[in-house]
């Protein structure tokens, strides 16, 4: 099929730049990346002219529960960045640890991702370096700062105003 | 040396410049001209993929459908389709027929109103009633097979609630015909006009370079003569065994836009025809587990107004762990951002809803930029000034 | 004493005189962040097959000079500001119609963290028509009915 093709092809562009590839689906593919090469491998893809820019999501994955003796793997968030092509789909997957949660901004090779890293700086709480508009793009003005809703820790029980106190 | 800019501060409603707000565009205007342009959303957002966590899959399906009022179906199908695929279920080709005649339904009903829509921005409100009646015979037909005019709930996770009777085929049979009468009427007007030529022609022009870097989709980027279909490129649903013919213009202005979604609607006619004349056998609907394997799916499908992506994250549980979803406004407005500049603001109202900009997918805000004062300017105003202008 | 027993009969004309304003209300419309269903229901009603403008009410503009204002919508964060202003804005005698599901109770969208929930959490509304969204006819009913129980008072 056509996707596998470019599906290899994307392999190749990236394959310096990837610390782990895998296949989800037979037209997806996973590139596990480092952030600082992440603005090198969204280069690289412009470059090639491997497809667009469709979608950037973000993901919590707090640690797991503690079970007995077993040592707890540190939880993360995660920028999910995908590009697709024709019906091939790759995605760049950049790990942050909580107390260092940021990434580079991809802004500069693609300008139309400023309002893909808005939304995941404000929802998140995943700091973008240098994205062109910080600004909030749908929490409301009067949003508390540093309460991240699509985080698990806030459960949307509590107020806001009080999950800002607590975090 | 001093700029005069001027700031203009333009709530733009959802679909109906009488309707106020959900939208905030920010415009920087030098005289006459735009010279910048951002956005502000955050009127309608709901917390939708955050309350995803914490339904079951059923529950949701019922909860993605209210994204949007115009391409409800769209989201359902994408998020079923989603779900089935990380369950390892395929459904019946009648499910996938039946999905796939909502979906091109649908798209009429969605292309009809935009019509409605633009036209009224451009100050051609008999064409705006036209349209708008005629959309009603798309929500008879809606009605007629699934018992509501909007939201209707087609969709289950692993098929569809309900089948066509062959009374219905031969109601929405004749529907579609005099859609399609009225359609050539639409693509006369706006092909051959001169009124409406004048406010559209030229106007907007984004070449096939600037659709492609900025990631456009949808009919927008048709327009520009980019060749990106979901329909086409990635089949999904019935799309496979009902292949669509892509439809392009190269010339990349408001014209061509007007031009693309009317093609696309012979289209539509054709495909609902084709479904409803040969309706594959398949059971309505296979058993899905409530729980759902763990893994991660991606879903693309082709709203009216371009590609919609779902992202559907499972950790073997009854809730979602994550979905995350990109309306394919989202994609469209950077184009904006970029076309808009060099144009005059009294052009603004059209280029805006050239994209097709569903507020509720994504709620828009416009602001424009002023160093000293800040004005708020009514989208009714903005949109008046604009068909006052090119009196 | 009687002065007051005067100002309470000016009082009475004027509410009388502003009832019979009522047999043809000018009606606003605001989304306080629906999905657009319920809108755009809203304004099928002013198309050839509906007509609102046949029972003498006319959707315009601006609030000052509405008497009713129907809203859609299960009132988010950002929107609930404006809703006020909107309303503040509206000259009395004022009357709320909430328009869908949403605008009951937060409808599907119960329970987020950025939404109010029903409108009459946020205004006094006078009038709610269920539905999600509410038919065309609906809404007319809706909106008839209750310009029947105000000049029934």
């Amino acid at each position: 099929m056509e996707y596998e093709t470019f599906i290899k092809d994307a392999e190749d562009i990236l394959k310096k730049l990837g610390k782990d590839f895998q296949h989800p689906e037979p037209n997806r593919l996973d590139v596990y990346i480092d952030r600082t090469d992440l603005l090198a491998a969204a280069q690289a893809i412009v470059d090639a002219k491997w497809g667009y820019l469709s979608a950037l999501s973000g993901l919590d994955c707090p640690a797991p529960k503690a079970e007995g003796q077993q040592p707890v793997e540190a939880g993360h968030l995660e920028a999910l960045y995908h590009f697709c092509r024709m019906a091939a789909v790759t995605t760049l997957r950049v790990k942050v640890p909580y107390n260092d949660a940021h990434v580079p901004s991809i802004c500069s090779v693609i300008p139309s991702a400023t309002l893909y890293e808005r939304e995941l700086m404000e929802l998140f709480g995943i700091i973008v370096d240098d994205t062109p508009i910080p600004d909030r793009l749908v929490l409301a003005d009067e949003w508390p700062e540093g309460v991240y809703p699509l985080r698990k820790s806030f459960t949307g029980l509590d107020v806001p105003e009080r999950a800002a106190q607590e975090s | 040396m001093q700029e005069s800019k001027e700031k203009f501060i333009v709530p733009i409603g959802p679909q109906h410049p009488a309707l106020k707000e959900p939208g905030h565009f920010e415009f920087t205007v030098d005289g006459e001209t735009v010279t910048s342009a951002t956005i502000r959303l955050g009127f309608v957002h709901r917390g939708i993929e955050k309350m995803a966590e914490s339904r079951t899959y059923i529950q949701n399906l019922y909860l993605f459908e209210r994204i949007c009022g115009i391409c409800s179906h769209v989201h359902a199908t994408a998020f079923a389709s989603g779900v089935e695929k990380l369950a390892g279920v395929t459904v019946s080709p009648r499910v996938k027929a039946i999905r796939t005649l909502f979906l091109e339904l649908e798209r009429i009903q969605s292309h009809l109103l935009w019509l409605g829509v633009a036209a009224h921005e451009g100050g051609f409100d008999t064409l705006f009633m036209y349209s708008w009646r005629d959309r009603e015979t798309v929500m008879d037909i809606h009605e007629t097979i699934s018992g509501n005019r909007v939201h209707h709930s087609v969709n289950l996770i692993g098929g569809v609630k309900f089948d066509i009777t062959p009374e219905q085929v031969k109601k929405s049979l004749k529907g579609l015909d005099f859609l399609e009468e009225r359609a050539k009427y639409y693509e006369k007007v706006v092909t051959t006009d001169e009124t409406f030529l004048g406010r559209t022609r030229n106007v907007g022009t984004m070449t096939k370079e600037q659709a492609t870097v900025l990631s456009a989709v949808g009919p927008t980027a048709r327009a520009s003569g980019v060749q990106r279909d979901v329909r086409v490129e990635s089949p999904y649903a019935g799309y496979p065994e009902y292949p669509v013919n892509i439809v392009l213009d190269e010339g990349g202005d408001l014209s061509a836009r007007f031009i693309v979604r009317i093609k696309e609607l012979y289209e539509c006619f054709r495909i609902c025809r084709e479904i409803l004349k040969n309706l594959p056998e398949g059971e309505l609907s296979v058993k899905v587990p409530r729980r759902i394997p763990a893994g991660e799916v991606v879903s693309r499908v082709e709203a009216p107004r371009g590609e919609l992506f779902y992202f559907i994250k499972s950790n073997g549980g009854e809730t979602p762990e994550r979905v995350k979803v990109r309306t394919p406004s989202l994609c469209n407005w950077s184009t904006i951002s970029s076309v808009a500049v060099g144009h005059k603001l009294a052009d603004m109202p059209m280029l805006l809803v050239g994209i097709d900009p569903c507020f509720s997918c994504n709620d828009r805000l416009v602001t424009v930029r002023q160093a000293n004062t800040s004005q708020t300017m009514y989208w009714e105003d903005l949109r008046k000034y604009g068909v006052e202008y090119y009196k | 004493m009687e002065s007051k027993k005067i100002s309470a009969w000016a009082n009475t004309m004027e509410g009388l005189k502003t009832w019979a304003r009522i047999n043809s209300p000018w009606v606003i419309h605001f989304n306080s962040g629906s999905c657009n269903g319920c809108d755009i229901e809203i304004l099928a009603t002013l198309t050839p097959r509906y007509d609102l403008e046949r029972f003498g009410v006319k959707l315009q503009g601006s609030p000052r000079h509405a008497d009713i204002l129907l809203t859609t919508g299960p009132v988010t964060r950002q929107a609930r500001e404006r809703l006020l202003r909107v309303y503040e804005q509206m000259p009395e005698p004022k009357f709320v119609v909430a328009i869908g599901s949403c605008g009951l109770s937060g409808g599907v969208f119960h329970g987020s963290y950025n939404i109010a929930g029903s409108i009459d959490e946020v205004l006094p509304v006078s009038a709610f028509i269920p539905g999600c969204p509410p038919r065309p006819e609906a809404i007319i009913h809706g909106v008839v009915a209750l310009l029947n129980s105000l000049k029934k008072e």
